[in-house]
């Protein structure tokens, strides 16, 4: 656990991303999600990682630190690729590796699934890096508010969202303290069995789960003396404003998306 | 007054279960895989928090906790949709057994059956899901035919997803049961004044 994760980490900027209202992203991300799954031709591949690579451009946070917070998908994605290789027979044999036939079918569909991957990670991260997460939660509580007819706890889902984002940073600072702080009394949480080192989880997670409450006691007293009541009758500070910045992107989206379905093979 | 009570103790829960999905959600990323066939079938203790909660309040709180873990962990990028729906049927079949024994009947000793029993229910009931579900699923995301097989289905389930599961129960158990033992006390306190 360390910090090269982008968890959470929200880069302020003034970018046309970022200044989109994020219900407009948030959707845009969701229809990505689903139609990445119908590019099948190296066209439509290509118009897909186009859109996600200037899009991370437009963002104008530098594209190394983009991808220094993929970090941890690097491996899950080159993995895919490997697992292709070895396992997939089709097409025809391109060369052998210490006499391991490599096929070509292998190659295209290994590096297919490894685009795909790749796409949607990065997208996904572009929401979370040019979004604060007061804004997405905003956005999600605007999404579901239609739930609410069905009773639905809509306020209460978005409040939790926005304790449970804006605490991940405090939480993982306080875990390293702990860790440190136990490490400092001669727990070994490194080497050692697997059964010593779940047993060394256990003075990690007491402290962690105590100044949670603790937390929580302190943060549900601050809110209750600043007058909070739950959702009913609560006003906002930035109201979400859909504006013609917004509804521009969306039909580029919608245009790329009529792009896709017309360079699949 | 009383109505000012009961809201900040609902305030409160909320605010605890939200922590503990972040601590859950982070806990994921401290993985590592138990049978070397099937590397990407790791042990996590993120499903400490969420028995937490649920043993606390009640098992549908730690189904909330589930559900915000897995939410966070789509949303910071750690994972893919197929993956993550598959962690939290796991971790919902594993919680509820457990927590509804122990709110029925209290005490260490029905909280050491609880566990047994929510191992084997999660172990067969992810046996099945995996049949007929998630193993279909991964094979469309993922773009692997083979994986579809009946016969590799079999293979995977057997030698994979149950003996992984029985492992990931027996590990969970024997990390939480000491540590719900030293926390006890101060957990009652808590529920005295939470709920």
């Amino acid at each position: 656990m360390n910090n090269a994760f982008i968890i959470g980490q929200y880069v302020p900027g003034e970018s046309l991303i970022h200044r989109l209202d994020p219900r407009t992203k948030i959707m845009i991300i969701f229809f990505f999600v689903i139609f990445v799954f119908f590019a099948n031709s190296a066209a439509s591949y290509g118009l897909l990682t186009a859109f996600s690579i200037i899009s991370a451009i437009v963002t104008r946070i530098k594209l190394s630190y983009i991808f220094k917070g993929l970090t941890p998908v690097w491996f899950l994605i080159v993995f895919t690729f490997f697992l292709h290789l070895i396992v997939t027979r089709e097409g025809e044999v391109l060369f052998e590796v210490l006499s391991f036939p490599i096929y070509s079918g292998a190659v295209i569909q290994g590096s297919e699934i490894s685009l795909r991957f790749f796409l949607l990670i990065l997208v996904t991260s572009l929401l979370t890096l040019t979004t604060s997460p007061i804004e997405i939660t905003d956005a999600i509580e605007s999404l579901l508010h239609p739930l609410k007819r069905i009773k639905f706890p809509v306020h209460e889902l978005a409040l939790m969202m926005s304790i449970s984002l804006r605490f991940i940073p405090t939480l993982m600072q306080e875990t390293e303290k702990i860790s440190k702080a136990q490490a400092s009394r001669g727990v070994d949480f490194k080497t050692g069995p697997i059964k010593d080192r779940v047993q060394a989880i256990v003075p990690l997670l007491v402290p962690l789960f105590v100044s949670a409450f603790k937390r929580a006691e302190e943060l549900a007293m601050a809110m209750e003396a600043r007058g909070y009541q739950g959702g009913e009758g609560r006003t906002k500070l930035r109201e979400l404003r859909i504006v013609n910045r917004d509804r521009y992107t969306a039909l580029l989206f919608i245009l790329i998306i009529i792009g896709l379905f017309l360079t699949r093979s | 007054m009383k109505n000012n009570q009961m809201q900040s103790s609902k305030l409160l829960k909320l605010i605890v279960l939200s922590l503990l999905g972040t601590i859950s959600m982070l806990l994921m990323f401290v993985n590592f895989p138990v049978l070397p066939a099937f590397a990407y079938l790791t042990i996590d203790f993120s499903d400490v928090p969420a028995l937490l909660a649920a043993l606390l309040f009640s098992p549908v709180a730690g189904v909330i906790v589930q559900v915000f873990k897995n939410l966070l962990h789509l949303l910071v990028g750690g994972g893919e949709p197929v993956g993550v729906t598959a962690n939290f049927l796991a971790g919902t079949m594993f919680v509820l057994p457990v927590s509804i024994l122990y709110h029925r009947f209290k005490g260490v000793k029905s909280l050491i059956a609880g566990l047994v029993t929510s191992t084997i229910v999660m172990a067969i009931g992810m046996g099945i899901l995996n049949y007929y579900l998630i193993l279909p699923a991964y094979s469309l995301f993922m773009g692997m035919s083979d994986m579809a097989i009946p016969s590799v289905k079999w293979t995977i389930v057997t030698a994979g997803i149950l003996p992984f599961n029985v492992i990931k129960g027996i590990v969970i158990a024997l990390l939480f049961i000491p540590l719900f033992t030293k926390l006890r006390p101060w957990f009652e306190q808590k529920r005295a004044t939470i709920s």
